[in-house]
């Protein structure tokens, strides 16, 4: 019993103090950022940066985490009106369909607060349907062709070596992050129609999945996470029943973002390849992330996709600021990348070990 | 004889009771304290804060001329005092041997977890051999009769090499013979200078072993006196403030039809062979026999609780009777032995524990009335005399002897034509035995008919028309009241024909 | 009329003798020595912890952050418990059974996939079932509750005849639930999108105003959450099926042999929380504006922390509506005012997962003091 009098008080006293420490930020006025998950490791990489732009402006601010749930995130969006937002920073998480990013319209119209979409796309009927509404982010098609650009030109370059088997095709597997989600569609589609088109213009034949039996093309994270284990798991089941050996060892992998790709190079690792000295299985990713980044270097990995976390951040910032000072949302930002008064597009670069 | 255990002014308060009141308790080493009350006089809690269970209020308790204050049970068996609990809480998968040294099981070598099952053999061969017990030290506790767990409990209580040892209701459900082992090891552990509280409403066990005997009542301390300076019937007085004239309420139920038969009931899972039993209107039929010998799990039977082969009647009609379900439905009731385990509701209101069975009843409509249920618990609560503080208080929290009565009058509400007793007065006091004794008559003289199964011997003599005996799952004679002696259903009990 | 005056005459009764128990206590403790006040005042404290947390949680949100008590942010927390509400009446039920029930959240994923794919607009292109049309909400509350009361009949089903523990049937249940989920989204050429462009007369059922205070609409579902509510109530207290459920929880083998049918009373206590979560499901689609694969993903473990918080005891046989009603409430302002302080969201997950071990102490305290 005295044992859990003291458990209490400790749990008690760990309240009381989490409760004042937090009380740092400004109640009415702070500006409300919702991050679609913290557990990806893009997204809290923009969040560093947007924390740290955020901060050096002065702007009060505090985050909410999704976890992965649009209605989590709908009802984070009523507390924060209900708190008194001045304005809201949002990364959707239901990109599926227009209803989710309707609904956030609507709240924010009804609260007369100005909304900033970020990183995950919203169609652009919802975002002009309100005019103190915009989009940061990717055009997000872009980033599966420029991956599919990225593999043909790889590919291309030694062909015979990368063709294991040396029947003349490619097999390959296609992690996809999320099933529904409008960017894992067009990353899914895009990289390998990319990469078959310049296989093809070349005079070599187009890349083929390594199950015939699977139609879908691609393996898909059941749980819609983009997670690292998801992909670790299948690239294990591959390895266990394909390989040199039999003639049938995949000779290409496609992620959809680079938590995938690391965990198909984790299982690469265990069964000997990626390796200095050994086979290297060409992995290709999306993001550019640090972790991503290093494997490049090393040679694990092939290539990536950088997706400027910092440069969105620092714009978005930027916008927050001319919103919160009463100027037009776009004023002052680099006229080649936005789209009329609606939308900035964040550019997508190429990252291989070359550079 | 030297002082070994003295409770001084042990105060224990209770949301809303006050259990026990400034009461002191002095054992002396090498003899045999008996500790007796009602139920709800406060004898188990006094024991529970004498072994850790409890914390008394106030109060302090000296051992052996030191000052002692045990904070679990732990802590009382490693400072020399054990119980052996009335209900017994075993670990029933695991075997003779881990029970018995449950918390201190020998290692291989102190410093690394590994069990050694040799010496934890060898230990407990040691300690059962002691004390005369033919147990197989491997056997899991699932597979012995209530009475070894319990002689098991004693050996534990040996193996801890305890001065005091407290024995709750240790004969509740053992037969004679087996008793009359426990008293040997009783005898056995006075003489090696231990002192025993020993908690029975059995006066002849008391005043065959006890030397002396402390009265309790209401929570409080009432007196101690030596055996020999006291009288059987002093001490009923004592405990119950007032006399009893007889143990056994007088009988004036009459015979009527025949209400229930049963034919060539069988079961293999219970090792039953083709008993066949008659039960009349207004008949308390009594079932006797050893331990294992098959009494529960008739009654099981009947109730629908086991699978079994045989014919049922009641009131003529054949029933087909597989679940407790379809008993109640022929109108019979069941009162277990095992209160705990399949009587009660423990975190349930006494009302709650009353209505259960004939929630039927209650029914307005689609919905429970409230009031109509509220009205038939108090009822029942001022029929049975249930001592309680209020008809929506937890029933875990009233003595064996009044959940014992709410457990009878939730089965009087189902308005049952035959009774299955099965031990129903086990550990109740001497007070409430009566009263209980007084309900069965009247229910038998409501035109009702009972099947009584008890191992007291006092209480199927007292009470019963006719005595059926069980030997070893097959009935080996009826006697009806007037042929019945001890000896005779001792007799038939173990097998022999009279 | 004569059941109302009853009512309000029982509940007079009771609050006076609360008010009495309570004089009492004052008086004995005003009697009592130092040493002695302080060990019940903290054991007071102990009992009433959840309460007096909230309470002081409470005062302080609103002394640094007065907008927690305007009438929107109020609003805002009676809505999220009347969401959150049903789901949680569902699993109480399992746990007064001494059970739990882990495939709460799923049930909902895919009663709300249901309910939006027979919802959506006519004219909407994405949708589902071209042909059908949009249903009559009448109707689809019916399918909807059937399909709940399948889903609660297979979990109860595998607990009570197979004696399996019900974290088990529901682990297994929560998967195949899931699969289901996927799979319909697939149907129709869909493709696993989300699912939207719900009927208009559907969402304004749902989440159209019931009435506005001070300019800000309360919707029309807190009305709904209220009455299951009441329903459930009914259900708990005053009928053969709620006492079944509580002795069944108390203690299966001494129910058995007071003649309750076990089996049914399983089977149906789990498909009533099927069918909570079912309205569960119906009201999400409309509140939330669309319905994906990962709709309802652990909505239980807020369901069952909710129950825990209230009192309804993991030991089985016991707990109350208004305790769950509470327990509910207790995490939403708990949520909404740790946001309102802006702590951080790491921490949160922290402080919600001291809370429920916490309230699970408190509440095994009440078991220890007198076994």
């Amino acid at each position: 019993m005295r044992l859990l009098k003291a458990i209490s008080f400790i749990i008690l006293f760990a309240l009381t103090l989490t409760l004042f420490s937090s009380c740092g930020g400004g109640g009415d006025g702070e500006v409300s950022v919702f991050y679609f998950t913290y557990s990806d490791t893009y997204i809290s990489g923009v969040k560093g940066a947007m924390d740290a732009a955020l901060r050096r402006e002065g702007i009060a601010y505090h985050n909410y985490d999704a976890n992965g749930n649009q209605s989590t995130q709908t009802e984070q969006i009523d507390t924060a009106i209900a708190k008194g937002s001045r304005l809201l920073i949002v990364n959707i998480v239901d990109t599926g369909s227009d209803d989710a990013a309707k609904t956030i319209v609507e709240k924010a119209r009804a609260a007369g607060i100005p909304l900033i979409f970020f990183n995950r796309s919203v169609s652009e009927s919802v975002v002009k349907s309100y005019d103190k509404c915009c989009f940061v982010g990717t055009d997000y098609e872009m980033a599966g062709v420029m991956q599919g650009e990225l593999i043909g030109r790889y590919l291309l370059d030694n062909y015979s070596r990368y063709d294991i088997n040396g029947d003349g095709k490619i097999s390959y597997v296609m992690f996809k992050g999320q099933q529904g989600n409008l960017e894992a569609e067009a990353r899914t589609r895009y990289a390998v129609s990319e990469a078959n088109k310049l296989l093809t213009a070349a005079g070599k034949s187009a890349l083929s999945f390594y199950d015939r039996s699977n139609s879908n093309g691609y393996l898909v994270d059941q749980d819609g996470m983009w997670s690292n284990a998801a992909a670790n798991n299948y690239m294990k089941t591959i390895l266990s029943a394909y390989s040199e050996g039999g003639g049938n060892m995949v000779e290409l992998v496609i992620a959809n973002n680079d938590e995938m790709a690391l965990g198909a190079i984790a299982a690469l690792n265990e069964a000997g390849y990626n390796k200095t000295g050994g086979r290297t299985i060409p992995v290709f990713g999306i993001d550019a992330t640090e972790a991503a980044r290093a494997r490049i270097d090393s040679g694990a990995m092939a290539g990536t996709i950088k997706q400027d976390g910092v440069g969105m951040s620092e714009t978005i910032v930027k916008i927050a600021r001319n919103l919160i000072d009463g100027r037009v949302a776009l004023e002052g930002i680099d006229s080649e990348s936005t789209v009329g008064d609606w939308r900035v597009n964040i550019p997508y670069s190429a990252y291989t070990k070359e550079g | 004889m030297s002082e070994l255990l003295r409770m001084e002014n042990i105060t224990k308060v209770f949301p809303g009771v006050k259990a026990l009141d400034g009461v002191s308790l002095t054992v002396k080493a090498g003899t045999v304290h008996a500790l007796m009350g009602e139920n709800g006089a406060g004898k188990s809690t006094l024991m529970k804060c004498l072994f850790g269970i409890y914390r008394p209020d106030a109060g302090r308790i000296r051992l052996d001329g030191k000052d002692v204050e045990f904070r679990s049970t732990k802590e009382a068996l490693d400072g020399g005092v054990a119980m052996v609990h009335q209900e017994l809480s075993q670990a029933m998968r695991l075997s003779v041997m881990d029970n018995m040294f449950l918390g201190r099981i020998p290692l291989v070598w102190r410093h690394l977890p590994f069990v050694s099952e040799m010496e934890l053999y060898k230990r407990t061969r040691e300690v059962l051999d002691e004390l005369g017990m033919d147990i197989d030290p491997r056997a899991p506790i699932s597979s012995l009769s209530v009475s070894k767990r319990q002689m098991i409990e004693i050996a534990k209580a040996v193996s801890y090499r305890a001065r005091i040892i407290v024995l709750d209701e240790p004969t509740s459900s053992l037969n004679e013979a087996e008793a009359e082992k426990l008293f040997g090891i009783i005898e056995l552990l006075r003489s090696r200078g231990c002192g025993i509280i020993y908690i029975s409403h059995k006066m002849d066990e008391i005043f065959r072993i006890a030397d002396e005997i402390t009265v309790m009542r209401d929570g409080r301390y009432i007196t101690t006196r030596p055996k020999y300076d006291i009288t059987m019937d002093e001490i009923i007085r004592l405990m119950v403030g007032r006399t009893l004239e007889e143990r056994y309420p007088e009988k004036s139920n009459e015979l009527g039809e025949e209400l229930f038969s049963v034919e060539n009931l069988s079961s293999e899972s219970a090792g039953l062979s083709e008993i066949s039993l008659s039960l009349h209107r207004g008949e308390i039929l009594g079932i006797a026999g050893l331990d294992g010998s098959g009494r529960t799990e008739t009654l099981e039977c009947i109730f629908g609780l086991r699978r079994h082969g045989g014919i049922l009647r009641v009131e003529g009609r054949v029933r087909d009777i597989r679940s407790p379900r379809a008993a109640i439905g022929a109108h019979i009731a069941f009162i277990s032995e095992e209160r705990r385990q399949n009587g009660i509701f423990p975190v349930l209101s006494v009302q709650e524990n009353t209505v259960i069975s004939s929630l039927k009843k209650f029914n307005t409509g689609p919905l429970l009335s409230s009031s109509r249920m509220r009205a038939a618990t108090m009822d029942g609560i001022k029929k049975l005399r249930i001592k309680t503080p209020s008809e929506k208080a937890r029933i875990k929290n009233l003595s064996g002897g009044n959940q014992q009565k709410v457990i009878l009058s939730r089965w009087l509400l189902t308005e049952p034509e035959v009774l299955l007793l099965d031990e129903p007065t086990r550990g109740i006091d001497v007070g409430a035995k009566y009263e209980i004794y007084k309900l069965i008559i009247g229910l038998a003289e409501e035109g009702r008919g009972i099947i009584l199964v008890s191992s007291e011997m006092g209480e199927l003599l007292g009470l019963c028309d006719r005595i059926a005996v069980l030997s070893d799952g097959t009935l080996s004679g009826i006697l009806t009241r007037e042929e019945a002696t001890q000896e005779k259903i001792m007799r038939l009990a173990s097998g022999e024909k009279v | 009329m004569n059941i109302f005056k009853r009512g309000i005459s029982s509940i007079k009764e009771r609050t006076l003798e609360k008010g009495r128990r309570i004089r009492d206590g004052a008086r004995s403790f005003i009697e009592a020595d130092t040493g002695e006040k302080i060990k019940r005042a903290t054991s007071f404290a102990l009992d009433n912890a959840m309460y007096i947390i909230i309470l002081l949680a409470i005062v302080i949100i609103a002394i640094m952050r007065p907008r927690f008590l305007s009438a929107a942010s109020i609003i805002n927390i009676i809505s999220l418990t009347a969401a959150k509400l049903p789901i949680a009446l569902g699993v109480g039920g399992a746990i007064v059974l001494s059970g739990t029930d882990i495939s709460a959240g799923r049930a909902v994923g895919l009663t709300a996939c249901i309910t939006a794919s027979l919802l959506q607009s006519t004219g909407y292109s994405g949708k589902m079932f071209p042909a059908l049309g949009t249903l009559p909400i009448p109707l689809v509350i019916l399918i909807i509750l059937a399909v709940g009361a399948v889903i609660g009949l297979v979990n109860g089903f595998f607990v009570a005849k197979f004696k399996l523990h019900p974290f088990i049937v529901t682990l297994s249940t929560q998967l195949i639930l899931f699969g289901a989920v996927l799979l319909y989204l697939q149907i129709g050429g869909n493709g696993g999108q989300t699912l939207s462009g719900l009927a208009p007369s559907y969402t304004s059922f749902i989440s159209g105003a019931l009435f506005t205070v001070a300019g800000i609409p309360v919707p029309r579902y807190v009305l709904y959450s209220v009455l299951i509510t009441l329903a459930v109530w009914v259900i708990w207290n005053k009928t053969t099926l709620g006492k079944n459920m509580f002795a069944v929880g108390s203690n299966e083998d001494a129910a058995r042999v007071s003649g309750v049918n076990v089996f049914m009373t399983v089977v149906l206590v789990f498909m009533l929380a099927g069918m909570l979560y079912a309205t569960s499901g119906f009201i999400e689609g409309a509140r939330i504006g669309s319905i994906a694969s990962y709709t309802g993903l652990n909505y239980e473990s807020d369901a069952i922390a909710a129950c825990v918080i209230g009192g309804v005891s993991f030991v089985g046989g016991t707990g109350k509506i208004s305790g769950i009603v509470i327990g509910v409430l207790l995490l939403q302002i708990i949520f909404v005012g740790l946001n309102f302080l802006s702590v951080d969201q790491n921490m949160l997950y922290i402080i919600k997962g001291l809370i429920i071990l916490l309230a699970c102490a408190v509440d095994m305290r009440k078991y220890l003091k007198r076994a």
